[in-house]
């Protein structure tokens, strides 16, 4: 059984009221979003800003209401949940925000940071609340003493590790991470993606990872499902999709990703034109208006995800008539062999002459 | 390198004066020069000091709290000895800049013509009326669908890619000689990135302008840049042309830099990652400053700054380790 089962999802907006207070219009942030996601696993929603990722990962927490559909979370329907129930449930869910500046309450230190999860659920006695903050800054590569700290003493990255730290305190089965990582350095990027991956294997963690940077996406999700105006339009393991994605707008986003390499061989799909309003969205298919393969069947008529054998499904109704889009994603035909060895004796290969560059666990996190 | 470089950066300090007395350096001597038409890409992280540079070189740091020492050499003027005058004669004229906030670096209570025009009236004179039509002349050439009407909207109306196009259009209102674009894309999605990279693109070939391209995303550097000088804690710790940087980097800091990016052809477990932390630039190291989070350092490094290195032709290194093929063969 699946953790989490997504059915039918729709979300509108009132974007506008009349005078008296009936809406004359509405945002269709998300309509008709399913997917499931198992545990350990880590399903990535991706696309623009605006496409209804982040609406999504409020629903499925249900920090926000749906308008229709279901959402199961091991097998119960979490819309029934009355607030006990709920109550309950936000120890099995947890969200990760993107602005680690922001989402830690700057008057508590870490230590209240972390100990009111703990106190809130009643996970631990009082007397050994301290010692399960101490272990749990350790889980994520931080010094227990720094638990006295506020936030505003942290960098960014140490900063998104207590937020990461306060998600597991209840010791959740998911954690929703919406952009984790877009507000901080590339250096900083790997040792949180190096850690969210870490305690994935160790605890076992679902994951659902909104980004927009695809090559984060490629390093860390299982599953894809790329997004456009409030619906799905792909979803596929990540391989394949990478490999050859099959829906236009897809085959756009990834082969628009820049890769770290001088020349690289790219066939890029520059869309033309400005991503439609989801206040209106355009009849029949919501890309059609970018899309370069469009016929008029597709400006009449909305197209249905249809799923393969192999589970990659794909909103088009062209699917099977378009080019191959084997060599759409970018490649940047591997480093040279010495940039691979300095890489590998950069992080601690047999070159490395000091210990403190190895784990992103190590005793030296930023 | 080039005998006339368009601009020439050299010996460049820039000390910031806090409230509290504290002194912190973010610039330290660096050199740099960017030939006629060539893309220069300056890298590093948060706090190394690349948009203090670029500021500096627009003139627009703090007289207050700023002490900047050093040349910046453009176009017959040394751009820190000029006047406020003929600063603001340069500014928005030969030197443009793009910012990377095109929400908040137009003005909400002007349309997007008015701001235009603007610049070509204070800058090339004229009647109103010629401005307007350059001015919708522009907005075409960054590809705004229907020029002549959006020309008369305010910012709140556009699209965060379109708001950065009318930036770009601005900065290019006036036919500079140099624009320094300080991480255009880094607040647009993929595929706006793409559009605006192929704009940048298509804008230097014609009309031969310098750029100097401001970002932490090497992937956008391997795309367009012609050079790329990497910066460190206010030092330029690598310079090199790009497909030398890519292929051979020579600074440990570059290649840790290099092995933290996702790639797509190829799936690590484990990302590089540079442990540690920038140190406090009030009381900069007094060896070389990457040295406390370099696997490769020796002791040595922790003595005293390593210089500025050719290591070979074109390709400088602040490494005292580099070449650092030695290290892995």
């Amino acid at each position: 059984m699946a953790l989490l089962e997504v059915d039918g999802l729709v979300k509108h907006f009132v974007a506008e009221r009349s005078l008296f207070g009936r809406a004359l219009a509405h945002v269709k942030a998300v309509d008709g979003v399913s997917f499931s996601l198992d545990a350990g696993k880590t399903l990535a929603l991706v696309g623009e800003s605006g496409c209804g990722k982040s609406t999504v990962s409020r629903l499925v927490l249900r920090l926000i209401e749906p308008d229709a559909g279901t959402i199961r979370f091991e097998g119960r329907d979490l819309l029934a949940f009355d607030a006990g129930a709920l109550r309950a449930f936000r120890r099995e869910a947890q969200i990760i925000f993107q602005d680690p500046y922001a989402s830690l309450n700057p008057r508590m230190t870490v230590g209240q940071i972390l100990t009111e999860p703990l106190a809130l659920h009643n996970l631990v006695p009082p007397a050994r609340r301290r010692e399960r903050v101490e272990e749990i800054l350790r889980l994520v590569g931080l010094e227990p003493r720094l638990a006295r700290r506020y936030p505003h003493e942290f960098s960014g990255g140490q900063r998104q590790r207590i937020a990461i730290a306060r998600a597991l305190a209840v010791e959740p089965k998911l954690i929703i991470c919406d952009e984790p990582v877009s507000a901080l350095d590339v250096s900083i990027r790997s040792q949180i993606l190096n850690l969210l991956r870490e305690l994935q294997h160790r605890l076992g963690l679902a994951y659902i990872f909104v980004s927009h940077d695809l090559a984060v996406v490629k390093h860390i999700a299982d599953h894809v499902a790329v997004m456009n105006l409030g619906q799905i339009v792909e979803t596929a393991a990540a391989d394949a999709l990478f490999a050859a994605p099959r829906h236009p707008y897809s085959r756009a986003l990834l082969s628009a990703i820049p890769v770290p390499k001088p020349r690289a061989k790219r066939s890029r799909i520059v869309l033309q034109g400005e991503i439609p309003s989801a206040l209106n969205p355009p009849p029949g298919c919501r890309f059609h208006t970018r899309c370069p393969y469009v016929v008029d069947r597709c400006r009449s008529e909305m197209p249905q995800l249809v799923r393969d054998g192999i589970g990659h499904a794909t909103a088009c109704h062209r699917t099977s008539e378009l080019p191959s889009s084997e060599a759409i994603v970018p490649t940047d035909g591997g480093f040279s062999p010495v940039l691979e060895k300095l890489v590998a004796a950069f992080s601690g290969g047999p070159e490395a002459v000091r210990g403190s560059g190895v784990s992103s666990l190590g005793t030296n996190p930023a | 390198m080039n005998p006339s470089p368009l601009i020439e950066i050299s010996e460049l300090r820039i000390r910031f004066h806090g409230d509290d007395g504290r002194i912190t350096h973010a610039v330290d001597g660096v050199d740099l020069s960017v030939a006629n038409g060539a893309t220069l890409g300056l890298v590093g992280e948060s706090g190394c000091g690349k948009s203090v540079t670029s500021l500096a070189i627009m003139g627009l740091l703090p007289k207050q709290s700023a002490e900047i020492s050093g040349a910046i050499r453009f176009d017959g003027f040394d751009l820190l000895k000029t006047s406020d005058q003929t600063l603001r004669d340069l500014r928005g004229n030969r030197l443009a800049m793009i910012f990377q906030e095109p929400m908040t670096s137009l003005n909400p209570s002007f349309t997007i013509g008015d701001q235009i025009v603007e610049t070509i009236l204070r800058h090339r004179g004229g009647s109103r009326r010629s401005a307007r039509e350059r001015t919708i002349d522009l907005l075409r050439r960054v590809h705004i669908p229907s020029p002549e009407r959006r020309i008369d909207e305010y910012p709140h109306k556009l699209s965060g890619g379109m708001r950065q196009r009318v930036m770009i259009a601005m900065a290019l209102a006036c036919d500079p000689r140099l624009l320094i674009a300080d991480e255009p894309t880094t607040a647009l999605d993929v595929t706006l990135q793409a559009q605006i990279l192929e704009l940048m693109r298509e804008l230097k070939a014609a009309s031969g302008a310098a750029i100097i391209l401001i970002t932490h995303d090497l992937g956008v550097v391997a795309e367009v840049c012609d050079e790329v000088a990497v910066m460190y804690a206010g030092e330029i710790v690598e310079r090199a042309a790009v497909d030398e940087l890519f292929s051979a980097p020579q600074h440990p800091y570059t290649v840790g830099l290099l092995g933290s990016i996702p790639r797509l052809d190829h799936r690590a477990e484990q990302l590089a990652t540079i442990e540690g932390m920038v140190p406090n630039m009030a009381q900069p190291p007094a060896g070389c400053r990457f040295a406390a989070r370099c696997p490769f350092v020796l002791d040595a490094c922790t003595k005293a700054p390593p210089p500025l290195v050719e290591v070979s032709p074109g390709h400088l290194s602040r490494c005292i380790r580099a070449p650092l093929e030695r290290l892995v063969s």
